[in-house]
């Protein structure tokens, strides 16, 4: 168990570093909960006009969201490094990961958690669940539970995966920015909403290339419902938490080949 | 003894894109990139024994990190073995690096904003340190580098020379046999440079260790290890004690010239090669000269002088005199 070891000294020091600056924390943690809340009430005022859109109303449309903020605050407490992974190349940091007796991603997962995002999205997502769960009209038993909980570590494994194959682009082009910021966050962006509402284009983006819908469309929908799954197959809602799984894997493949690349250039 | 290290022929050529100017370079760059080829090392041979302490000495941009990095398992060679402790260093990396120890003096490992602690803390967990190990390689660490008194402020509070003991220590609290310190003494003072070197000494006297670090300070060199290589420009061009490369340069003198404008000259020669006579004659031809001495070059103006090209190694050898 040397491995949980790490994580729990890792994690300590996450937080003993931030808490070295606490007012700066706190303040910066709600000044994220605030961005984030300040978008979420936008659409919330603008969906009020509607009764409904495809179906959604405003309260599972907030159920969609919760899903993406709750993975996200996990996602960052595991996969900072690798959402930074080009800045970490540039000032020479993963050198040190090298000559230690561990695997690469394991360290770089273990190794620094981003508190400040984590705790911002993390009350988001835990306000916007216990607002919408209880009107959505769910009926929790060890089976909703069960499967809540796979489809929330789905959704890490997918977006880690996705950090992981940006990061491992890393070995081969010096800036990869802005293809993080096209694969990850304008994807992240189409996925508050219920995917049925786009065109085929973003649809099939979402759903077979930037796997979002797996994220949170089609789990939502095991518990929801709505007429408009009869677009899609049945079958996705309870592959969902696997396609997490399998993009995670993926990733993990493409890196250990890319990464080779890195003891013959250096940087 | 045992080989430690074996180097043989070991190539590092970097790739470093070109870059024009203007947009029109710019855009020419998307498609049809230029590289340049660095020869960071450049056909480098050596063998090290176990239990050896050697020191690399070379200027800025001649190499030295590139081989660490060769030898810690960071880069591979382009061309060329390298081979450490019965190791390929880049192919059997987890192995190999749990009996290794490796300090970037330019790059800490350590947290910025915790105290030490909490960093060899962290240490003990990577390396599956046993507590007492742990324990009495800490205590004895911080005994020797003098470190209690900073042990519980955050690193990003402490000076250059002790936040680099940190470091040293926190690469070396698994007993390592094999240990790279690149640059360990770089910008520090006197006082923490000493430290570090009766503790570097310390490692390899009582526990053996195999000790490799660069530095350009001539004085790490001599105050702490025998064994010198010497590399400039990729290529290694001097291994071996500081007494042959002082005994070599019995001959070579260095005169120093005070001139009546107040300046100041000197001049290194071989005698074999000029004559003091032909020397003296070109100076008082060309200058006027209040006062003059003729003395031995320290070693730092040997190695000095070896950089910029002025003086050879591969000179013949005073009769009867170095090896
Ligand atoms: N990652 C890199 N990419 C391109 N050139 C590099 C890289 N690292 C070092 N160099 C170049 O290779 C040469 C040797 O560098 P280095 O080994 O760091 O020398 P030293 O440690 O002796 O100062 C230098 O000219 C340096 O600019
Ligand atoms: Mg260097």
């Amino acid at each position: 168990m040397g491995e949980l070891r790490i994580a729990v000294q890792s994690l300590k020091m996450s937080v003993q570093a931030r808490m070295q600056y606490r007012v700066d924390t706190l303040v910066a943690s709600i000044a994220v909960f605030v961005r984030e809340s300040a978008n979420i009430i936008v659409i919330y005022l603008a969906l009020l006009k509607f009764d409904a859109i495809n179906g959604w109303n405003v309260n599972e449309m907030l159920f969609l969201f919760s899903i993406l903020f709750l993975t996200y605050a996990v996602v960052v407490s595991l996969f900072a490094d690798l959402r930074d992974f080009s800045r970490m190349i540039r000032e020479g940091r993963f050198d040190r990961l090298l000559v230690r007796p561990r695997g690469l991603l394991l360290q770089l997962i273990l190794n620094n958690a981003d508190v400040i995002a984590s705790v911002g999205h993390g009350t988001l997502g835990i306000l916007l669940f216990l607002l919408s769960a209880g009107r959505v009209g769910i009926e929790w038993n060890p089976v909703t539970i069960l499967y809540y909980l796979c489809a929330i570590i789905g959704g890490v494994l997918m977006q880690g995966g996705i950090f992981i194959i940006c990061s491992a682009l890393s070995f081969y082009f010096v800036e990869t920015g802005s293809i993080r910021s096209i694969f990850y966050w304008d994807m992240r962006r189409f996925a508050g909403y219920p995917i049925s509402i786009y065109n085929k284009l973003i649809q099939t983006l979402l759903m077979y290339v930037v796997p979002f819908a797996f994220v949170n469309y089609f789990p939502a929908q095991f518990f929801l419902r709505k007429p408009d799954m009869a677009g899609y197959n049945e079958a996705y809602i309870y592959i969902a938490p696997l396609v997490g799984v399998f993009v995670y894997l993926l990733a993990y493949l493409f890196w250990r080949v890319s990464v080779r690349r890195y003891y013959s250039t250096g940087n | 003894m045992e080989t430690m290290i074996a180097v043989e022929g070991a190539r590092k050529y970097y790739r470093v894109a070109k870059r024009g100017k203007g947009l029109t370079a710019a855009v020419g760059q998307l498609f049809n990139r230029k590289y340049e080829i660095k020869k960071a090392v450049d056909d480098i041979s050596f063998s090290i024994k176990r239990g050896e302490i050697v020191g690399f000495i070379g200027p800025n941009g001649a190499g030295k990190s590139t081989t660490i990095k060769m030898l810690s398992g960071i880069l591979y060679p382009d061309a060329g073995r390298v081979e450490a402790d019965g190791f390929i260093p880049y192919k059997q990396r987890k192995q190999y690096v749990k009996n290794i120890g490796v300090v970037f003096g330019q790059k800490s490992q350590l947290n910025w904003d915790l105290p030490l602690i909490e960093s060899f803390e962290l240490m003990k967990f990577i390396y599956r340190i046993p507590r007492e190990q742990y324990e009495k390689n800490l205590r004895q660490f911080c005994e020797l580098l003098d470190m209690e008194s900073f042990l519980g402020q955050p690193v990003r509070q402490l000076s250059l020379g002790q936040r680099m003991r940190g470091d040293i220590v926190a690469a070396l609290l698994h007993s390592p046999e094999l240990v790279f310190l690149d640059e360990p003494t770089i910008g520090l003072d006197v006082v923490a440079k000493e430290k570090i070197r009766e503790f570097i000494r310390y490692m390899n006297k009582e526990r053996n260790t195999t000790i490799i670090f660069t530095t350009h300070d001539m004085q790490d060199i001599e105050k702490v290890c025998n064994r010198l290589i010497i590399i400039d420009k990729g290529k290694k061009i001097y291994d071996g004690s500081i007494e042959e490369i002082k005994d070599r340069y019995t001959n070579v003198k260095t005169i120093e010239v005070l001139l009546e404008n107040g300046g100041k000259e000197t001049e290194t020669f071989d005698v074999r090669r000029t004559s003091v006579n032909a020397v003296l004659e070109r100076i008082f031809a060309e200058r006027r000269v209040k006062d003059i001495s003729v003395c031995e070059p320290e070693i730092d103006e040997i190695i000095r002088d070896i950089y910029e090209g002025r003086l050879r190694l591969d000179a013949p050898s005073a009769e009867g005199g170095a090896l």
